[in-house]
């Protein structure tokens, strides 16, 4: 009954933060038209939170309104899941039933519009060659000859490495010039332009929290605002993040996790302050950031939870205040002259 | 760390003891003064007293009834979004370490579970607690084996291993005696004319598998509980309202934190019946054959539980049931991505599933009249479709 797939939507939220250029190079190295989308707006959450039983984290609320934004302007959806089989680099229960969480609360819709649920199931991601496989048994489902599946995969990841490390790689940059700014200043014999050196603050959130500017903006703008530059802790090399990840515990389960904990180790002497920004109510940092402020005492961090609030007053508040509070700290405490 | 002191001196202690003795000798004396404390889980306490005498040959402190103490040092001790079972653990690893626990045991799991007993083990040490956590969460990437090894390495390194293996096996076959007679006493303790007469058969049960010693014994009260349940007197309906209910592994289960449901459906004169227990989910727990029977409405493994709940919720549909009760833990994200599955389930086939989130209450006003409510739609359903 399958019917002729030519364009593809996909959800601009969740993995597609970490996953989304190799998706569309994937499909578009296929010959399909993709379909990203919108950026998500108040239209988007809404629908997602109405389509959406209560209790579901925003970050899954925001995904269904991007669902719900797809459904008409596409053949097919691709919401792939990603599970736990390795109990060391696994993903939050969410990835993994969202393909048949779009399937029950969409069906329909997703019917009438006569829309299908493209699907893969990547159950361990250190498994590079079943990652690979899921790719191509979807490739072939949609009708590409092995080598044209081959090439596309290979394209994609390429595609995404290179995203990756391009951005890890501009990361390291700006810290580095930050660091040679603040080594410069101190020369400075006015002392006026120590004020000027921008407060390097490492972001510690999802990927679709950091970067969706809907749920994060505030409070990147109010960081921005009081002078700081805002770091990305998913924007660093995630092997070498992952790896170091072990210092801090052996039992995490989340690669996430893992990468944002491996990233403030790694930048630990670099940074002035860590915010740690969860979607409410998120799983995994239920416990992940609870785990980070009672181990990491040398580091000043300030934990926001964000819903989708339509006022940003209580966000700014927070940040200037943890902003001057790291101020006076670098002046040497609050009774400096 | 601070848990080295205590392990150190039982250590020396104990190789002082040895000292000098043949390996026979040794081997004669493996049991162990350590006293160990697992959570509170549902009606499963005998088999963790025989895991912890019969396999780790240690000492095992029973933990009491708990009270709203409990819940409260259990609540105060963890973060406020943290799901149900945490608070709860949290409360009973206060209260063992307060009578004197040396090792309390966290069985790790797939969802957030795996991540407890570390960040448990962090906050208790952060309170100032001196103690030996096993942690099953070490271990799991060698299975069996690992966690053989973890147990030998902190509780006990003289366990008789054949023995020890036969007496595991053993717990798994309490485990699913305690099941079985858990969905008996179920199915048929709403219906007793004299009012608490099978909870004393049960209680009866409860007392004579703590004290069991081998599987020869297990099997003996388990006949035993079945011949005192048929002597109970009962009036059973030919077509009573029947209820299942499915959802989360522990709070479904566990009567400390659902607030009794079974025991409060039963007191309504409902059959209750549910699939979830220890024996369906581990030892005999073929997922992917499972999730055939759903296929309609799941095309992968959804979680932990998922699956279960969707096919034990799917079966009793199919079943006739009057109504299921799908009951979980605040924020637990496996099962709240469940209910739509479970909704459109419903819909198909027009049974009324009443969903609960529990999180630390204490007072169960509230939930009593959302249950009688719910009795009372599916009664009058009954009426009306006869």
């Amino acid at each position: 009954m399958q019917r002729e797939i030519h364009t593809i939507g996909l959800p601009k939220a969740l993995l597609y933060y970490r996953y989304g250029v190799l998706w569309k190079t994937f499909f578009e190295e296929l010959g399909l038209t993709v379909v990203v989308s919108p950026d998500t707006d108040r239209a988007i959450v809404e629908a997602g939170e109405a389509a959406s039983i209560d209790e579901c984290c925003l970050a899954s609320k925001v995904y269904c309104g991007h669902v719900s934004a797809l459904i008409g302007s596409c053949d097919a959806l691709f919401v792939p899941a990603f599970a736990s089989d390795d109990h060391r680099c696994g993903f939050c229960t969410k990835y993994q039933s969202l393909p048949d969480l779009v399937q029950n609360t969409f069906r329909d819709a997703l019917g009438g519009a006569g829309c299908d649920v493209l699907s893969i199931f990547v159950g361990n991601i250190a498994k590079p060659k079943k990652v690979r496989e899921a790719y191509l048994e979807l490739a072939r489902k949609l009708g590409s000859t092995p080598h044209e599946a081959v090439r596309a995969y290979r394209r994609a990841t390429r595609a995404q490495k290179a995203f990756d490390a391009a951005h890890a790689k501009a990361q390291a940059e700006a810290v580095e010039l930050i660091d040679r700014y603040r080594a410069l200043a101190q020369t400075d014999p006015s002392g006026a332009e120590k004020e000027n050196v921008p407060v390097p603050i490492l972001v510690v959130a999802h990927p679709y929290v950091s970067h969706d500017a809907f749920i994060s903006g505030d409070v990147l703008g109010a960081i921005e605002e009081a002078g700081g530059f805002a770091l990305f802790a998913d924007e660093t090399d995630h092997d070498r993040t992952y790896k170091r990840s072990f210092d801090f515990s052996d039992t995490l389960p989340w690669e996430i996790n893992r990468e944002l904990v491996g990233s403030i180790l790694e930048l630990k002497d670099k940074i002035a302050g860590v915010i740690i920004m969860s979607a409410f109510p998120c799983g995994p940092d239920s416990l992940f950031a609870d785990a980070l402020i009672r181990s990491i005492d040398d580091l000043p961090m300030l934990r926001l939870t964000l819903d989708a609030q339509s006022g940003n007053a209580g966000v700014q508040t927070r940040v200037e205040s943890f902003m001057d509070i790291l101020g006076y700290q670098a002046k040497g405490g609050y009774l400096h002259g | 760390m601070a848990d080295t002191s205590i392990r150190q001196v039982l250590k020396a202690k104990h190789k002082a003891e040895m000292r000098g003795r043949s390996r026979a000798e040794r081997k004669e004396n493996r049991h162990k003064s350590t006293k160990i404390a697992i959570f509170r889980y549902a009606y499963y306490a005998p088999a963790f007293k025989y895991l912890v005498e019969q396999v780790f040959d240690c000492e095992y402190l029973e933990l009491p009834k708990s009270t709203k103490r409990t819940a409260e040092m259990g609540i105060q001790a963890s973060t406020d979004d943290v799901c149900a079972p945490f608070k709860h653990m949290m409360g009973d690893w206060i209260e063992a370490l307060e009578m004197g626990a040396d090792i309390i045991v966290q069985s790790g799991g797939p969802c957030r579970l795996g991540y407890y007993g570390e960040m448990q083990e962090k906050i208790l040490r952060d309170m100032g607690y001196d103690f030996t956590m096993l942690n099953f969460s070490h271990g799991i990437e060698q299975g069996y084996f690992g966690w053989g090894k973890e147990v030998i390495k902190l509780v006990n390194p003289d366990i008789d291993i054949p023995y020890g293996i036969k007496q595991l096996l053993a717990v798994g076959h309490m485990m699913s005696s305690l099941d079985k007679a858990r969905d008996i006493y179920m199915a048929e303790g709403g219906f007793e004319v004299e009012r608490g007469s099978t909870k004393r058969v049960w209680e009866k049960m409860m007392d004579s598998f703590s004290v069991c010693t081998n599987a020869k014994e297990i099997d003996a009260v388990f006949t035993q509980f079945k011949a005192d349940m048929r002597g109970v007197e009962r009036v059973k309906p030919e077509r009573p309202i029947r209820i299942g209910i499915v959802g989360e592994l522990y709070t479904a289960i566990d009567e400390n934190s659902n607030l009794d449901l079974d025991e409060k459906l039963m007191g309504m004169g409902v059959e209750v019946h549910r699939m979830l227990n220890f024996t369906n989910r581990y030892t005999h727990y073929n997922e992917e054959n499972m999730r055939r029977g759903i296929a309609e409405y799941v095309t992968y493994d959804m979680g932990p539980t998922s699956t279960m709940t969707l096919a034990a919720a799917k079966r009793y549909m199919e079943d006739g049931f009057d109504g299921i009760i799908h009951a979980k833990s605040a924020g637990c994200t496996p099962e709240i991505d469940c209910i739509p599955a479970l909704q459109r389930m419903s819909e198909d086939h027009h049974i009324p599933v009443l969903y609960l989130t529990y999180d630390t209450e204490t007072s169960d006003t509230g939930l009593m009249t959302r249950l009688e409510a719910f009795y009372d739609m599916l009664a009058m359903k009954r009426t009306k479709t006869r």
